[in-house]
């Protein structure tokens, strides 16, 4: 177990800036997401920490060692693949003990350590199996296998359930998030799945362009975004511009395009003139009733039925707006409808 | 969907291919063999008999021929092998100048054998651009004999230097299908490079080479083109030994023996290759 520091890490490729002089600590036993959009750097930092790739400047330290100059064979970090990387020549077993066979363990504490992963991943029994007679979710398990057998410091996962249909990704992810806790191996995990994130991680990284957005817990960064793209990219936001018409202490009024808006701007810089950026989430837009703050009536545009929930698009003073109500409700397209948002629920963003 | 079933008009478009290989090529093994045992005989009167077997077995010229083939496939193949695999590695990934490279070395696929054998005659003769450049250079005093040697090794040197780009050719389709994130995922695992050779890349090519290693093997074992410039005085290749046989001495019934053994040794090779293809990669 290891505790990662990133300082300063850049990485290019032909004069395209990836990673863009990054910091981050991640402590001893912690799961941590990198998460952005195709092309934010956060599989360019995930490889660069893993070793297949020098950084251009910067430092990668596993505890106090720096490990720059490193190879990947020597940095006991392991990782998962998007593609699962199995061996397709070797077997189940085989493929698991690779790593050991290249440490030099001895072949009864191999065999033991494989069985050990095969019977804790519900692989037991398949390791005479070729990758290519397995479903996806278990090749994945038996990469997740390959990766813990060998005890690493830092265990790097690529995008790993990408290649799963929806409902096995919710399962693998869970077993992925046992087996971290349970063995308490310092993670990265990258994915571009907002919902993946939320679900799996201690702390997520926000990548924007090769520089962080963001960094927080999956409640922090989901409740309080601090940038209009942290707000945009997890989750659904409506996002708005307005002035500040008047501020008390913490409490402010801001008028945007659609009304005005009593919200919580906390220590948050911003004077009386001052033009400021918001968000709040669909959810946090609830059908009106009587005596609660920022009312807002508005024209139902679609309702869409989504099962738990029915997603409502509202024309509010000619701006659209989105709100979640509940599954029964009998809104429909071109009724009139009356909205409220909590102050506390409005995000003022960077 | 409903498969269609193939009608007549799709297994007549199969006639040419099939038609061809049965008709002719059939027909022809079916001589070969049924002369070498007196039957169907062009020169005399046909009978079946063991004496042509016998004949090429108790002939010394033609045993030393069918050896000398034999050690010139295999030492071909396996030479061009070794000399094509570290190119195909080294060229699997683009990089600057790989491109000109890999097309100056596809050059000699496109020479004919037997233009192939006189260019190389050329470098490798007695008085060659070689043996000229080294006495020139001090390094040898009268020149090495390298052509027509006994033991065949311009031969072997005409036959690597011919076929590389075809062999390479293979190889880098098997080096092609290997991902590189197989190769990331060794290294990360704490395979050196020595690791990733004997435990990946060989393994994962290993159809490749065998294949490669057939296909060089028959072409070198039944050559004919090379052999009869750039070999030695004795023995000739078999292919040249069943020449003479047929058209210098007109005793088609042993030439007809020599070719069987041709077919025999080249199946019996690609059986043993096959064989090792199925162990080394585990499939049944």
């Amino acid at each position: 177990m290891s505790r990662l520091i990133l300082k300063n890490l850049a990485k290019s490729f032909d004069n395209v800036m990836a990673v863009d002089h990054i910091s981050l600590e991640v402590e001893e036993g912690e799961f941590v997401t990198l998460l952005g959009p195709s092309g934010c750097g956060k599989t360019t930092t995930l490889r660069t920490i893993a070793g297949f790739y020098q950084p251009d400047e910067g430092e990668i330290y596993f505890n106090d060692r720096l490990m720059n100059e490193v190879p990947p064979a020597k940095r006991n970090s392991s990782m998962c693949f998007q593609s699962y990387a199995l061996f397709p020549h070797m077997n189940v077993y085989d493929n698991i003990a690779f790593g050991l066979k290249m440490r030099k363990v001895p072949k009864p504490e191999q065999k033991k350590r494989v069985d050990k992963v095969l019977g804790m991943l519900s692989l037991a029994g398949m390791g005479q199996r070729k990758p290519s007679q397995l479903s996806g979710g278990q090749q994945q398990r038996v990469a997740l296998a390959r990766a813990i057998v060998t005890e690493p410091d830092i265990l790097l996962f690529d995008e790993p359930l990408s290649n799963l249909d929806a409902k096995l990704r919710v399962q693998v992810r869970v077993e992925i998030k046992e087996m971290q806790k349970r063995l308490g191996i310092t993670s990265i995990y990258v994915t571009h799945d907002q919902d993946e994130a939320l679900a799996i991680s201690d702390r997520i990284v926000v990548m924007n362009q090769g520089q962080i957005e963001q960094v927080g817990d999956p409640q922090s960064i989901y409740l309080h975004p601090k940038t209009s793209f942290v707000a945009g990219f997890i989750g659904l936001a409506n996002i708005f511009e307005g002035r500040i018409i008047e501020r008390q202490g913490s409490k402010a009024t801001v008028e945007a395009s659609f009304g005005k808006l009593r919200a919580l701007m906390g220590e948050k810089p911003g004077n009386v003139g001052d033009a400021v950026k918001f968000s709040f989430r669909p959810e946090s837009m609830k059908l009106y009733r009587g005596g609660d703050e920022n009312l807002l009536r508005g024209t139902i545009l679609h309702a869409i039925f989504m099962g738990d929930a029915t997603d409502l698009f509202v024309d509010v003073e000619g701006n659209r707006l989105r709100a979640h109500a509940d599954s029964m409700t009998t809104l429909s397209a071109g009724d009139p409808a009356e909205f409220s948002i909590a102050p506390n629920a409005i995000q003022f963003l960077e | 969907m409903e498969r269609k079933k193939a009608s007549a008009i799709d297994y007549l478009l199969l006639v040419p291919g099939i038609g061809f290989i049965v008709i002719f090529i059939g027909s022809s093994i079916y001589i070969t063999v049924a002369q070498s045992f007196g039957l169907q005989s062009i020169t005399g009167k046909s009978q079946f008999t063991l004496k042509f077997w016998a004949d090429v077995f108790h002939d010394k010229e033609s045993l030393d021929s069918i050896l000398f083939s034999l050690k010139i496939g295999l030492l071909s193949s396996i030479a061009t092998l070794l000399c094509s695999f570290p190119m195909a590695l080294f060229l699997r990934k683009s990089g600057p100048g790989k491109r000109l490279l890999s097309t100056i070395i596809k050059i000699p696929q496109f020479i004919p054998a037997l233009v192939a054998a006189f260019l190389v005659i050329n470098l490798i003769s007695y008085h060659g651009i070689v043996n000229e450049t080294l006495m020139a250079l001090h390094i040898i005093k009268k020149p090495l004999r390298m052509l027509n040697d006994k033991f065949g090794w311009g031969v072997v040197l005409i036959q690597v230097w011919k076929n590389i780009p075809f062999v390479l050719l293979i190889l880098q389709g098997s080096f092609a299908s290997i991902r590189d994130d197989t190769i990331d995922a060794a290294k990360n695992l704490g395979a050196g490079y020595f690791s990733i050779l004997t435990r990946i890349y060989i393994p994962l090519t290993m159809p490749g080479i065998l294949i490669s290693m057939i296909l060089m093997f028959i072409k070198a074992f039944g050559d004919f083109a090379i052999t009869s410039v750039a070999g030695p005085a004795y023995p000739p290749s078999i292919a040249l030994r069943m020449r003479n046989t047929a058209t210098l001495f007109q005793e088609w019934d042993k030439a007809a023996v020599l070719g069987v053994v041709i077919i025999a040794i080249t199946l019996l090779i690609t059986w043993l290759y096959s064989r090792l293809a199925e162990f080394v990669t585990g499939d049944e």
